[in-house]
């Protein structure tokens, strides 16, 4: 073969290998030969939703836009083709969000909190969270704006703030002064040197009192103080109440005696009762007597009331 | 300018029609080119030396130059791309953004018309040359056209268009790979992440018109030179003066293929 053929040869072989190879490696990274499951997310508003876009996890693109549908309630099923072996970081518990940034494009994203929780299954329905910046920029500005004319109305000259501000650099000054925080408490000279004259006082008063203190603990503690004769007191006091108890024992008896006594009288009462239903008796008979004695007697009376 | 007002539209219009037959006479023949270049008798025995000859000699010296100027070129502009990026903070853009200026719009049509200015133009030339030789001594009979049509045109076509193709390949390889060693230097780490982006790229819809463009590329910058040279309306324009007319036609057809392409792509 001759050499020119072979050149050529090799040339249509090197450009065959280069479009073969580079359509093979784009078919790659558009994941034709990977197997892949579904996953619906449906939204409000597919502005910014492109298809080919990345579903990301973590910042780890795992899955990818296949298509943008309306859905027959009027919502928006974006579909969504996740690698096989990217799917298990879906789980049911999984949170898709939709993110509109001020500047690039816009992101879908996957967060799982809890990773034990049973995988996504083929087809899942999920609702996705929008996060739209540029939706609440009117009410941030609108904030941020208010904010800032507070802040100009407390920084003011004349404000609140600045005259708060000045009254504490004068309270600062007075602080460092020879006053110090007792000046700018109590507010003039005279009434802190006031306070120190009562301090000193003071001072007098609790050096006498200790004098005192020594004196009275002489007093009540000394050789002959109140305390030793208290003891001899209390140990009198112990023998009185020793003759006490004796006395009373003896009383104690003296009153057993009495109880015989007081006994030995109610069995006489008790006699007494006897005796005198005996007498009463005694005395029914004699009425009786009486009673018949004048019925018969000729004095009688006629006690009979005679009708006409 | 009354007097003159008369003839000026008619010569106009004879002028627009004279170029829409020539156009129309072009384009007849290189459909003919191309149905003799799909041909499998083009392809015999016989006529192998010939189309080798001119495969090699149309690729071969403009491939290695052509891939060192478009790595050199690919390298500037990934550069300026990617560090312009990346100082607006928009990093994960930069290697869409370079694919697609790069391998997508620049390289087919500098790879077209490096092909049309360094073989197809400078060999339609030369056919046109020896077509006005032959013309004029008469030595050939039309009963050898055809033939001279299929063992000297046909494979300077077919060159040029493998030429085109060969270029556009190896340069869009090499100026993927330069942007990945500037973006990501020379480790393996970044390679899923780049290639995740280069598919998000390499939509299904884009890579048919990347493809088309191309195939539309080569086969004008093949085509339309040996078109004009052979089945063209004999012109007494000097060589160089022929050369610049093809050029400048050949220009017009990228550019409409450019325009196309980039309608397809931007406003789909």
């Amino acid at each position: 073969m001759p050499y020119l053929a072979v050149k050529a040869i090799a040339l249509i072989a090197l450009m065959l290998l280069l479009v073969v190879g580079t359509a093979l490696y784009v078919m790659v990274a558009r994941g034709v030969f990977e197997p892949t499951q579904q996953l619906v997310l449906v939204t409000e508003d597919s502005e910014g939703v492109v298809t080919g876009m990345d579903l990301s996890f973590a910042g780890f693109p795992i899955g990818r836009v296949r298509r943008t549908e309306l859905g027959a309630e009027g919502n928006v099923r974006i579909l969504v083709d996740v690698p096989r072996r990217d799917a298990h970081w879906l789980r049911t518990t999984s949170v898709f969000t939709l993110v509109r940034s001020l500047v690039g494009s816009t992101a879908l994203r996957a967060y799982s909190g809890v990773l034990t929780d049973p995988p996504l299954p083929d087809g899942a329905v999920r609702p996705v969270l929008r996060g739209d910046a540029t939706a609440e920029l009117p009410q941030v500005v609108s904030a941020a704006k208010e904010l800032l004319t507070n802040l100009v109305t407390m920084t003011a000259a004349g404000s609140p703030l600045n005259e708060s501000l000045a009254t504490v650099q004068g309270v600062a000054k007075r602080l460092e002064g020879p006053g110090g925080a007792l000046g700018v408490l109590l507010g003039n000279d005279a009434e802190r040197q006031r306070i120190f004259t009562t301090l000193d006082r003071a001072n007098a008063l609790l050096a006498r009192l200790d004098a005192l203190a020594g004196k009275a603990d002489a007093q009540v503690f000394g050789a002959s103080g109140v305390m030793p004769e208290a003891r001899a007191t209390v140990v009198e006091l112990r023998g009185l109440l020793v003759d006490a108890r004796a006395s009373l024992k003896r009383v104690d008896a003296v009153l057993q005696d009495a109880q015989v006594v007081s006994a030995n009288a109610k069995n006489a009462t008790a006699d007494l009762g006897t005796l005198r239903a005996e007498v009463d008796t005694s005395l029914r008979k004699v009425e009786a007597l009486i009673d018949q004695v004048n019925r018969k007697w000729p004095f009688a009376r006629d006690t009979e009331v005679k009708l006409p | 300018m009354v007097v003159l007002a008369g003839p000026t539209p008619q010569r106009l219009a004879t002028l627009i029609a004279r170029r829409i037959a020539s156009w129309w006479q072009v384009t007849l023949f290189g459909g003919a080119l191309l149905v003799l270049a799909l041909s499998p008798s083009t392809y015999t025995r016989r006529r192998r030396p010939a189309l080798a000859r001119h495969l090699v000699l149309d690729t071969g010296p403009n491939l290695a130059w052509f891939t060192l100027l478009s790595a050199l070129i690919s390298l500037v502009l990934i550069r300026i791309v990617v560090v312009t990026a990346f100082s607006y903070g928009l990093s994960q853009f930069a290697v869409q953004m370079v694919v697609r200026v790069l391998v997508l719009e620049l390289i087919p049509t500098t790879g077209a018309l490096f092909v049309a200015l360094r073989c197809t133009i400078p060999r339609g030339a030369e056919l046109a040359e020896w077509r006005l030789v032959r013309h004029r001594s008469g030595a050939l009979a039309e009963a050898r056209g055809a033939d001279a049509v299929r063992e000297e045109v046909v494979p300077r076509a077919v060159a040029g268009i493998f030429a085109v193709w060969t270029l556009v390949a190896v340069s869009g390889v090499v100026a993927l790979v330069v942007a990945y060693l500037v973006v990501y230097g020379f480790a393996l780490g970044g390679l899923a992440a780049y290639t995740r982006t280069v598919g998000q790229v390499f939509e299904p819809d884009v890579s048919t018109i990347f493809v088309l463009k191309t195939l539309f590329l080569s086969l004008a910058v093949g085509v339309i030179p040996m078109a004009w040279a052979w089945g063209g309306p004999p012109t007494r324009h000097s060589a160089a003066g022929r050369e610049l007319q093809v050029l400048v036609r050949l220009f017009v057809v990228i550019l409409l293929i450019e325009v196309a392409s980039l309608m397809g792509s931007y406003y789909g």
